[in-house]
């Protein structure tokens, strides 16, 4: 706390009681409610999630470092298939940290995330998600850096498979 | 479903040291999703779905899921890694209910 005036840790502590009113702060409030809770099964907007996850961080287009692979229709939405594949050099200095899938419509639109390490070679995840309704599906590459390339694409969903 | 729980994992049939191989793995779980009344209210218990998947090679994480309810059923997953040594790629499944769920692979060089 060295170096910080009186006004400072107040008005931290001011966002962090704000935060933790509205329940957009999981991290580090241990609300006995939530403590079982994992920090991503939240039905919430997409706004709040992305603002949850990356708070301010600016999101960069990936162009064409990240692929999303993805089927155009999904006749089930119960089951569709996804993977992503960021190039990487994936060394220690240089890697991809990590891979959100988000489903902007979906209830829970944190789908999955997965923390990379470089002994994976490879910036690759696949996984089976559930879809709700059509919606914009992206992936959102984080690298050891900090910097976020997100990749969208509309999904069309024939039958929704979240039910919930 | 008496299968739960049920893991497999699969690897590549010849596998080169060094290479980067890719490995699938699935786990027979229900993963239920969020079920509301008639009113639209959502009931609340303690759904019963994997929140956590994690793929170590050689002692070492190489992939950790963090998993939601919007994941199917039997959730499938598929991640990269680096076949450096023979060994063994073990995969582990964690659900709401304090299930834990191994599956491993060897990985031997051809």
């Amino acid at each position: 706390m060295e170096g910080m005036t009186r006004r400072e840790i107040l008005g931290t502590l001011g966002v962090l009681g704000a935060a933790a009113a509205t329940g957009a702060v999981t991290v580090g409030v241990p609300g006995p409610a939530t403590a079982q809770q994992p920090q991503f099964g939240q039905q919430e907007s997409v706004q709040d999630a992305m603002r949850r996850l990356f708070g301010a961080r600016p999101i960069k287009d990936a162009g064409g470092l990240v692929k999303l692979d993805v089927p155009l229709i999904a006749e089930n939405g119960a089951v569709v298939p996804v993977s992503v594949e960021a190039q990487s050099p994936m060394t220690p200095q240089n890697h991809v940290k990590g891979i959100y899938i988000v489903a902007d419509k979906n209830r829970i639109p944190v789908v999955t995330h997965v923390a990379l390490s470089p002994e994976a070679g490879a910036a690759f995840m696949g996984a089976n998600i559930r879809l709700g309704e059509t919606t914009d599906l992206r992936a959102i590459v984080e690298q050891s850096d900090g910097t976020l390339l997100q990749v969208k694409r509309e999904v069309k969903v024939t039958v929704g498979g979240c039910g919930g | 479903m008496q299968d739960v729980g049920k893991v497999r994992v699969r690897v590549p049939s010849t596998i080169k040291a060094g290479e980067v191989v890719r490995a699938r793995t699935l786990v027979i779980h229900p993963m239920e999703r969020i079920e509301r009344d008639a009113k639209g209210q959502v009931i609340q218990k303690k759904y019963n779905y994997i929140t956590k998947l994690t793929a170590t090679y050689l002692g070492k994480q190489v992939a950790v899921f963090d998993t939601t309810q919007s994941v199917s059923e039997n959730p499938f997953f598929a991640f990269a890694f680096r076949a450096t040594d023979p060994g063994q790629l073990k995969v582990t499944f964690i659900d709401t209910h304090g299930g834990k769920y191994e599956g491993t692979a060897d990985i031997r060089f051809s």
